[in-house]
């Protein structure tokens, strides 16, 4: 069983062994309330990853990343997924791009997990219109 | 293993929190499934059909077992209500608290304080 330390690894990893094997890999999560525990695994029967925290705010993480595992598994890999890093705050906010070009209202910088870059920088989004002044 | 809808699946799944407050732990399994053999799914491939995909949901208190299928269409209202349901229940992890973690670098400051051996006055 391996433990990873960073939230953004894991999660990273964890699309990434959906994506190689989506009829094997299962998300499965263990709370306990009597010890103040979570644990997360998401395993395809040969690698396993997982992840455990005591921490209040690690709790807000996981529901995104339920988020993320919701829509992957009721969708299938197909689904476009993109995965927006809000600098600010840190945290994983998980956009779904439906086929039908919804946009997304966010300034922060879009990473494509299906390319398997990962954290670095693909696309750079120009400021949306919509909502604001023009200029 | 009882599969229900995903509604009641939900109270049910409240209940299993409700009941492991004191001792026992929760799991809550994710998984890509279309619901049918291996056998059907190859004959359906085969065939050219397509296979209808859902998540398949699983909960268990280490005694009883619920499942539910969501489908593609629902899983948004779904993922609220489970998230909701998540929020409410996991009270038991710790909040950060800046005060705290003042308070034990003050207290490592002081620890170090007392372990450097006293030096000898120039």
């Amino acid at each position: 069983m391996v433990y990873i330390e960073s939230w953004d690894d894991f999660v990273e990893k964890s699309v990434q062994l959906f994506r190689s094997d989506p009829e094997k890999t299962r998300y499965a999560m263990k709370y306990r309330h009597c010890d103040g525990k979570l644990v997360l695994k998401v395993t395809d029967d040969r690698e396993c990853i997982k992840f455990k925290t005591d921490q209040a705010q690690d709790a807000k993480k996981m529901e995104k990343f339920n988020n993320i595992f919701f829509t992957l598994m009721a969708r299938g890999p197909d689904g476009n997924v993109l995965a927006h890093y809000c600098l600010s705050s840190s945290c994983l906010y998980l956009g779904i791009r439906v086929n039908r070009n919804s946009e997304f209202r966010c300034n922060a910088v879009n990473t494509d997990i299906s390319e398997g870059g990962g954290k670095e920088q693909v696309e750079a989004q120009a400021p949306r219109r919509g909502r604001g002044r023009k200029q | 293993m009882v599969r229900l809808q995903p509604d009641p699946f939900l109270n049910e799944l409240t209940n299993m929190f409700e009941r492991t407050t004191e001792k026992g732990s929760v799991w809550v399994t994710l998984k890509h499934s279309s619901d049918k053999s291996k056998v059907k799914r190859n004959k359906m491939k085969t065939a050219g059909e397509k296979i209808d995909f859902k998540c398949l949901i699983r909960a268990t208190d280490g005694k009883k077992t619920i499942s539910t299928m969501v489908g593609p269409k629902d899983h948004q209202r779904f993922q609220s209500s489970y998230a909701t349901i998540l929020k409410a229940r996991m009270t038991a992890l710790k909040k950060r608290e800046r005060k705290d973690k003042r308070k034990v670098a003050d207290s490592d400051k002081k620890q170090d304080k007392k372990k450097q051996p006293t030096k000898p006055s120039n």
